[in-house]
């Protein structure tokens, strides 16, 4: 199984965008026109950004606000560069199986797509796509001095890399923080916990499931974005390594701590049904009132401030992951990059590369966010200076107390390149822990039963 | 109707036209290959080509994780199927659930069916209800029953669970109340098909068999035993073959449910097959799975045709 990410929050954001254009529409779409001219930030790049006017490229991305609106801005795009992009929408479920076929296919229809930085070992190690140093290099192609790599938050870009060498751009990213209900914990005189042990003790004290309200809630539906999204943070703060020794190991002691610690607070305080439950359901039952605390992307945070859905805005704060025995915190890595397809002829490569560009660019990430005319903005901007200006941050510290030092601690300090296994198996080894971390929640296996047998299944993969 | 009687006279007049109704008929054949052509090539192309591609794929190692690795390993992944545990657990777990949903489907279908004979108003809306179920998507039935009954302390069945004084139960998260819950999903969708066949058998069975055993006595046991049940085995038979290949292949409803959860509790070997394909990337290992789904449903469909014919 796949991750099943934003589909019901795209919904909402989808129809209140709808709602609002119905309402609004005609001032954003003036709005959009007078932008269209304005393509003097992107010209004073010293490019030629009509290099390859006249091409046309295919972009898939999934149906979520933040590529909404990306796809608002593209006729800018069009104007600036005269390449033509269609965009493609494909849930989070299938991309990825799509693009892999795409890829190995090798019919390159698929110019890039919104990439799990997960599957780059994978593309890399097939040379499904492109290194993207030849076109950073190309002086003829990027202004490094306009562009500014060094902007975009280095842990995704290291997240997105294999052995030092980019090979997808990220557009859009989170990281996991604590949410908790403030209002709840000043009642008990609880503070965010700081450690996992404090976590657990916090979810103890406000576990009340008579009064419908349980202590805590992690991801607990088996996949690889969903119970494997949250697992590793705990498994690296519990000091496990991945590649122990050069080899794949996901059991050994530190890996059944680490998931006794996960059964146990899901056994003991989250509500039983939370063992079928992904970031959607979660946020639900958050913005219901029913759960005191949860730890999950900061990207969720617009579900749980929904004013037609939430009864809890206002009652949020927001704090870093807690730290576990190794002293470590371990946030994602997650982000929507996007690669160059190989399989592309060398025109539609540079075109594509320059659509790369143009929409990880500090202006284009600026006018999706804060800057965006329509309802819906964007929370999770690739670039550290767009997270520090004052207009971002105004905008994000709507979500709730704390919101942006808690993300931001996290993007700068808490992030952790090794928090999943970076190998081209990982679709196959993501999958087989996810199944193993489910049946030990469930009871159907005990910890180190199911952890070997992960073990067990993993390594004829490693094999090769 | 009159039945014809062919004389040797008539065969004779036939003869001098023989010739030229065999050409006749030689091109009517011909012109009728024609106009099925189309529809047979289709048919191959859409289930003939792929069986066979599938065949020749599960001799392959073709894992899209490891290209580097991929090549002919001839009847390797058969060898490690046997010896896959998964592949054991899933194959009995879907024996499990295909044997008692075929006969659950079975045995309410036939009450409910005895049940609506007896009817003397409304059956016709109660078949209009009853079929309700089989016209929804099994992803569509999936998710109702993952969100609206079954989520603990917030669905339906756990509130009348908790009314009933059984207390609140994770219905998808204990390995196996998730299996009988896939059960009853399936089941709860497929009965009415098995229904509605069996009212049909029954509206069909003479009646002056029953006026028969009446007047000898017979008691509404005896006669369901002697007349019925046997009158209605043809029919019985049918309905556990087609559900029985069905059930076997089943997919969407558990996938939407369980996804073959908690662990590989639900784990059918249907969706194994899907996981090692799709989401492992192990595309000639998968084949090997479902060439492997494929010659079980053989044999079972095999043995119960054998069975319907026996006797």
């Amino acid at each position: 199984m796949t991750s099943f990410k934003p589909t019901r929050r795209t919904l909402l954001k989808t129809g209140t965008a709808a709602a609002a254009l119905a309402t609004f529409g005609p001032g954003i779409l003036r709005h959009a026109s007078a932008q269209d001219a304005d393509l003097a930030p992107y010209k004073s790049a010293q490019i030629d950004w009509q290099q390859v006017s006249g091409e046309t490229i295919t972009v898939a991305v999934i149906p979520a606000s933040y590529f909404e609106n990306l796809i608002t801005l593209a006729p800018q795009f069009k104007a600036l560069t005269g390449i033509d992009v269609r965009f493609e929408k494909i849930p989070p479920a299938q991309i990825r199986q799509k693009s892999v076929i795409d890829l190995t296919s090798k019919t390159g229809t698929y110019a890039t797509h919104a990439a799990d930085p997960m599957y780059y070992a994978l593309y890399a190690a097939n040379k499904w796509v492109e290194p993207l140093d030849t076109y950073l290099n190309d002086k003829s192609l990027t202004d490094q001095a306009w562009f500014k790599l060094d902007d975009i938050i280095p842990a995704w870009r290291s997240a997105n890399g294999i052995d030092g060498k980019l090979y997808g751009m990220p557009y859009d990213g989170e990281v996991t923080i604590q949410v908790y209900r403030k209002d709840l914990y000043d009642a008990k005189g609880l503070k965010p916990a700081d450690t996992l042990e404090a976590y657990m003790s916090n979810a103890a004290a406000l576990n009340t499931p008579n009064d419908r309200v349980w202590g805590a809630a992690l991801r607990g539906v088996a996949g690889a974005g969903q119970n494997m999204y949250i697992y590793p943070s705990i498994f690296r703060e519990f000091g496990g390594d991945w590649m122990k020794g050069g080899k794949l190991t996901v059991n050994g002691p530190e890996a059944e701590a680490a998931l006794a610690w996960y059964v146990d607070i899901m056994k003991k305080y989250a509500p039983t049904a939370a063992a079928n439950w992904n970031w959607p359901d979660i946020a639900d039952a958050f913005s219901q009132g029913t759960v005191a605390s949860y730890i999950d992307a900061h990207s969720s945070a617009s579900v749980i401030n929904n004013p037609e859905k939430s009864k809890v805005i206002g009652k949020v704060a927001y704090a870093r992951w807690p730290k576990g025995p190794s002293g470590k915190r371990t946030t994602s890595i997650w982000n929507w990059g996007f690669p160059i397809n190989s399989a592309l002829p060398e025109k539609k490569r540079k075109a594509t590369w320059l659509f790369i560009q143009w929409a990880a660019s500090a202006e284009t990430q600026a006018r999706t966010a804060h800057r965006f005319a329509g309802p819906t903005k964007r929370s999770g901007v690739n670039r550290t200076s767009v997270w520090k200006d004052p207009d971002y941050i105004k905008l994000m510290n709507g979500f709730g107390e704390n919101f942006v030092e808690a993300a931001m601690g996290a993007l700068q300090d808490d992030t952790d390149v090794d928090w999943r296994p970076r190998v081209p198996q990982w679709p196959a080894i993501g999958d087989t822990m996810a199944t193993a971390i489910q049946s030990a929640l469930s009871g159907q296996a005990t910890i180190k039963a199911a952890l070997d047998d992960a073990q067990r299944r993993i390594e004829p993969m490693m094999r090769g | 109707m009159a039945t014809t009687v062919v004389t040797s006279a008539d065969i004779a007049s036939e003869a001098p036209r023989s010739d030229f109704g065999r050409v006749l008929a030689q091109r009517e054949r011909r012109f009728a290959a024609a106009l099925l052509a189309p529809a047979f090539l289709a048919l191959l192309a859409t289930t003939t080509f792929p069986l066979l591609f599938l065949i020749y794929t599960s001799a392959f190692r073709t894992d899209l994780a490891m290209p580097f690795t991929n090549g002919f390993v001839g009847f390797e992944n058969y060898q490690v199927l046997l010896s896959d545990e998964r592949f054991w657990t899933s194959l009995l777990v879907s024996l499990v659930y295909t044997g008692s949903t075929v006969a659950l489907q079975v045995i309410i279908g036939l009450a409910l069916a005895l049940l609506v004979m007896d009817m003397k108003r409304g059956q016709g809306w109660f078949r209009v209800i009853a079929i309700l179920p089989v016209v929804l998507s099994p992803a569509v039935v999936g998710m109702i029953w993952r969100t609206f009954m079954l989520a603990p302390e917030f669905g339906i069945v756990d509130f009348l669970a908790i009314n009933a004084g059984l207390g609140s139960k994770n219905w998808l998260g204990d390995p196996t109340l998730a299996m009988v819950s896939v059960i009853a999903i399936h089941t709860w969708q497929w009965t009415p098909f098995a229904f509605m066949v069996l009212l049909a058998s029954l509206a069909s069975l003479p009646e002056d068999i029953y006026e028969a055993a009446r007047l000898d006595r017979a008691s509404a046991w005896q006669r369901f035993r002697r007349i019925t049940l046997p009158l209605l085995r043809p029919a019985i038979v049918m309905v556990i073959i087609m559900r029985t290949m069905v059930a076997l292949t089943a997919f969407a409803a558990i996938f939407t449910v369980t996804a073959g959860g908690p662990g590989t509790a639900t784990e059918i070997l249907n969706l194994y097959a899907y996981r090692k394909s799709f989401t492992e990337l192990s595309i000639g290992y998968g084949s090997a799975l479902a060439v492997a789904l494929l010659i079980v449903t053989i044999i079972i469909s095999g043995i119960l045709f054998a069975m319907r014919r026996a006797r």
